[in-house]
């Protein structure tokens, strides 16, 4: 049977085991080297692969005023999204929605190639945002023939009050790249505190995501989700500011351009916290507009402006209730007395008293009630900067109140030392006398005037203003200024009310003191014989600040009320009457007012 | 035809075979599968596979039903065969992803570059098989001038793998038979020059950015590199013993390109893991080994060289892709023979399969 074998070439043979041999080896060698040695790395790469995160929006915290009435929440907003890749025939589809909403189309065509690129052909393209209901019960009854188009719910953050609390509460809007790169917890499409209390309440009011796990495949396209984290939301901050007061106060202000706030002068809670003209605080939440933007920015109203501790105003004869108490602690004697005869001449040049004929002889308190700027001058003189620059730094004046709010500005208390850095120039006497009356380099914000005179009434502490209901009394420190000096002031107050220039807010059923202060904005070169403008007569820019610093106290409720009108002129012809209905709210009309004494 | 023939039969041989082709259905049917939403979705490729394994199986019953020796005298005629398919491909040829390689026939499309590797391979044996000495010049440059006739066209399609792969096998079979000293250094010699020659001249631009980027995977990782990336993930996220089947997430996300296809090996790595490659590597080197034996133990020449031919077939497939797959080799399109999808290429791998079988049953037989 045995045939004449063939026999294959030795090498070949050699060369057909080695491969196979070689084969073996070497694929075997890889994959430990793969599924192995590396396995762990390629299942780590592997699950990042296939494993995205997404995080579920959590409710921000509502912010309530103390009666628990809304002044922030969320609602709930609609937007119609397009999906390209979904979508037969764009421009057709956009007419459409052009058709549905009465937008014209070049106004969506220009939103949708604005926004094209910024996500993927698979990803929702928000095409119109904050549609009202009437409009997505239209769409969707008919969105069955679009595909591409979904209308998706999203919150957005609502400020019923609008432009009443627009400078308390600030405003949210989209994260930016910065913010982001401060927080990892933010993403991009995340709402944020930008200005106020959202801002400095972020914290608290923002609550925690919640994640969940999703699958995706190559094309990053959602497989399936699973819940990881459920989200949290956030707290609810009640504020101290009371929704009708500040109603009040606002309305009080009419259209005028200025501020005021309400203090408790015991805790530092401030129930009012006006400053006009604001913005409509909404605008933000789904990305204001580039028009409404430049038209907030460009307003020679300032709306941007919280005039409350952003804005830095000479105070005028407000100043004067802290230069008595100045004074009185150098030792200056509430009975000696000045003769005003309306003028003080220093070397060449006139410092005037606001009244024209003089006061005659004034003691401390005549010159407080009637604010005679000549008794200051005088007393100034004999005190000196340093002591006024010292004594007005010690009682909270050029520096923030540390309110809770972003920006707050410091105000200035200028010194030797000061105008050497910023002019290049020594002090000079005169500047002495009009720092005496609030007038010169002194800048004061507002607040700062708030917290002081809320010191006098308090025992001296100064308080932190605080707009949250829940937070307890700050003292950020103590007034230089004796019981005797504080009951001195609060007295003189108290009879610039009942008889003096703050007689507006005047009313017998309550304890009532205040000052006024008319700042001036321009100094007017006045010959001898010119006669002062009367405000109407002057440009609005050119016009006086108006300043009142009150309190009241009733029924064992006491609070400091000071309102400033920028270029409203007289203290108490303007900001008077506003501080007087202020207080028509907070205790009821005045009794003795026939206009208002309908109970 | 004889009985005794059968029981002659490489069992060995066609079990590994069987074996490697129903975990190369298994796999398919885990590759195709889609997951949407919380399931699966699977598209038909593993039923496609089942039915053209059914086909392959008649194939090689009639490669085994004649004696292999006839194909000696058909080596020519096929050869002229497959050369006019391949002059056909440009004319009535389908483009698919930029390349001609397939004819379509109505209900099915055929690939004349797969019929020209057997012919030229049956020619090959044929030529080699003439005398018994190492082979000279006049032998070795008939051989590969009659080969370049097929690679030259195959490369226009073109189609760089199956170009290789050709000259490969013929590389291969030439090593078994042996070649006289003098021919083999100035071949040494020579072969720098002539891959020079093809990078320059022979290849497109895509195939020589796959080459660099095999060099350097991470370079365009979204590109290229994607593949190797990818495909060394799958493997190497399957650790010592796997995701288990249908669990990878890799292929079944769609991370992994043309996972049915040429990279569906990776799938298996991902799916089975360490152990489960050493033994699919195992199993592929237990099946060449029995075609290995069955090319010792042939009667003749020709069915040895023939039986070498469709060792090196297999050799370089299995070597390539899976090299491919797990990053050693750069991205051709070579298919992992049983395990990837393809209808001409299963019915191939079973007609050559017969062909071994055939020669492995008439080992003992008395010369005709």
């Amino acid at each position: 049977m045995e045939n004449e074998r063939y026999q294959p070439p030795r090498n070949g043979v050699i060369l057909l085991q080695v491969l196979v041999g070689m084969l073996f080896f070497v694929l075997v060698t890889r994959l430990w080297y793969l599924q192995i040695h590396h396995g762990d790395e390629f299942a780590r790469q592997a699950h990042g692969n296939r494993l995205r995160h997404e995080r579920i929006f959590a409710p921000r915290g509502r912010i309530l005023d103390n009666n628990d009435k809304v002044l922030a929440d969320n609602r709930t907003a609609w937007a119609l999204s397009l999906v390209r890749e979904d979508c037969r025939d764009i421009p057709v589809t956009l007419t459409q929605i052009s058709v549905w909403s009465g937008i014209p189309l070049s106004q969506i065509w220009e939103k949708y190639q604005q926004d094209r690129f910024k996500v993927k052909a698979f990803e929702p393209l928000l095409l119109l945002t904050d549609i009202n209901f009437d409009l997505v019960a239209l769409i969707e009854s008919e969105i069955y023939a679009w595909p591409g188009l979904k209308v998706v719910v999203r919150t957005k953050r609502n400020y019923p009050e609008k432009d009443m609390f627009a400078h308390v509460l600030g405003y949210v809007a989209e994260v930016n790249e910065k913010e982001m790169a401060a927080d990892e917890t933010l993403a991009m499409g995340d709402l944020v505190g930008k200005q106020g209390l959202e801002l400095e309440l972020e914290k608290q009011l923002r609550g925690q995501k919640g994640l969940y796990d999703v699958e995706v495949d190559a094309h990053a396209r959602m497989l399936g989700k699973a819940l990881r984290e459920e989200p949290r939301s956030g707290n609810e901050m009640n504020l101290s500011i009371n929704l009708a007061l500040q109603q009040a106060s606002w309305e009080a202000f009419g259209g005028e351009a200025g501020c005021a706030v309400v203090m408790e002068p015991d805790s530092g809670k401030l129930r009012a916290f006006v400053t006009s003209p604001a913005y409509d605080n909404n605008l933000f939440s789904t990305g204001i507009s580039k028009r409404d933007w430049d038209a907030l920015r460009t307003s020679n109203r300032f709306p941007l402006q919280n005039r409350v501790i952003q804005s830095v105003y000479p105070p005028g004869s407000v100043w004067k209730l802290l230069m008595t108490a100045l004074f009185l602690e150098r030792g200056i004697s509430p009975r000696e007395t000045v003769f005003c005869p309306g003028e003080v001449t220093l070397g060449n040049q006139v410092f005037r008293c606001w009244k024209h004929g003089g006061h005659g002889s004034v003691n401390m308190e005549s010159a407080i009630t009637n604010s005679c700027d000549v008794y200051f001058y005088l007393m100034a003189e004999r005190i000196g900067i340093d002591k006024i620059e010292e004594f007005a730094k010690a009682s909270g004046f050029g520096r923030p109140t540390g309110i809770s709010l972003p920006h707050e500005r410091s105000g200035l208390v200028p010194s030797r030392e000061w105008k050497w850095r910023r002019f290049g120039r020594a002090w000079v006497r005169g500047e002495t006398y009009n720092t005496s009356i609030g007038q010169g380099f002194t800048l004061v914000t507002p607040v700062q005037i708030a917290v002081y005179v809320s010191a006098l009434l308090n025992g001296g502490d100064m308080l932190k203003p605080q707009l949250l209901e829940n937070d307890g009394r700050v003292v950020t420190g103590r007034l230089p200024a004796k019981a005797e000096t504080r009951n001195f002031i609060v007295g003189a107050m108290r009879k610039t009310a009942s008889a003096g220039t703050a007689h507006v807010v005047y009313r017998r059923d309550a304890d009532m003191g205040g000052k006024t202060g008319t700042a001036q904005v321009v100094k007017l070169k006045m010959g001898a014989g010119d006669r002062r403008l009367r405000t109407s007569e002057m440009e609005y820019t050119q016009r006086d600040h108006a300043w009142i610093a009150t309190w009241g106290s009733k029924n064992g409720r006491t609070y400091v009320v000071v309102v400033m009108v920028e270029h409203g002129g007289g203290g108490s012809s303007v900001a008077g009457p506003i501080a007087k209905k202020i207080y028509d709210h907070i205790f009821g009309p005045a009794q003795d007012t026939p206009a208002r004494g309908a109970q | 035809m004889d009985r005794r023939l059968f029981s002659y039969i490489n069992w060995g041989l066609l079990i590994f075979m069987l074996l490697l082709y129903l975990l190369g259905v298994g796999n398919l049917y885990s590759a195709s599968g889609t997951r949407v939403g919380g399931g699966m979705v699977f598209s038909g490729f593993y039923q496609r596979q089942l039915i053209w394994g059914m086909c392959g199986l008649v194939c090689m019953m009639a490669a085994m039903s004649f004696d292999y020796r006839q194909l000696r005298n058909l080596a020519w005629p096929f050869f002229l065969v497959s050369i006019l398919l391949l002059l056909l491909v440009p004319v009535v040829g389908k483009t698919i992803y930029g390349a001609k390689r397939w004819i379509p026939l109505g209900f099915m499309s055929i690939q004349p570059s797969e019929i020209a590797k057997f012919a030229v391979l049956v020619l090959s044996a044929r030529l080699l098989a003439r005398d018994e000495s190492p082979l000279g010049w006049k032998d070795f440059s008939t051989v590969l001038c009659v080969a370049l006739v097929p690679c030259t066209l195959i490369i226009l399609q073109p189609d760089l793998g199956t170009t290789l792969l050709l000259l490969l096998i013929l590389g291969g079979m030439i090593l078994f038979r042996g070649l006289r000293g003098y021919v083999l250094k100035t071949c040494l010699l020579a072969a720098p020059t002539v891959a020079a020659f093809m990078w320059f001249a022979g290849m497109h631009d895509y195939q020589r950015q796959r080459i660099l980027t095999f060099l350097n995977p991470g370079h365009d990782p979204r590109g290229t590199g994607y593949h190797i990336l990818q495909s060394r993930i799958a493997i190497g996220s399957g650790r010592l013993w796997g995701k288990g089947f249908t669990e990878g997430t890799q292929s079944q996300l769609r991370f992994l390109p043309e996972r049915h296809s040429d990279f569906a090996v990776a799938v298996f790595g991902e799916e089975w893991g360490f152990v489960g490659c050493v033994i699919l590597v195992t199993l592929f080197c237990l099946f060449l080994l029995s075609i290995f034996s069955t090319a010792v133990q042939a009667k003749d020449r020709f069915g040895s060289l023939l039986v070498v031919g469709i060792f090196f077939y297999f050799f370089w497939q299995i070597f390539i892709n899976i090299g491919m797959v797990i990053g050693l080799m750069p991205v051709v399109g070579i298919p992992l023979p049983f395990i990837s999808y393809g209808g001409s290429a299963t019915l191939l791998n079973f007609t050559l399969l017969g062909i071994v079988l055939n020669v492995s049953m008439r080992r003992f037989m008395f010369k005709g």
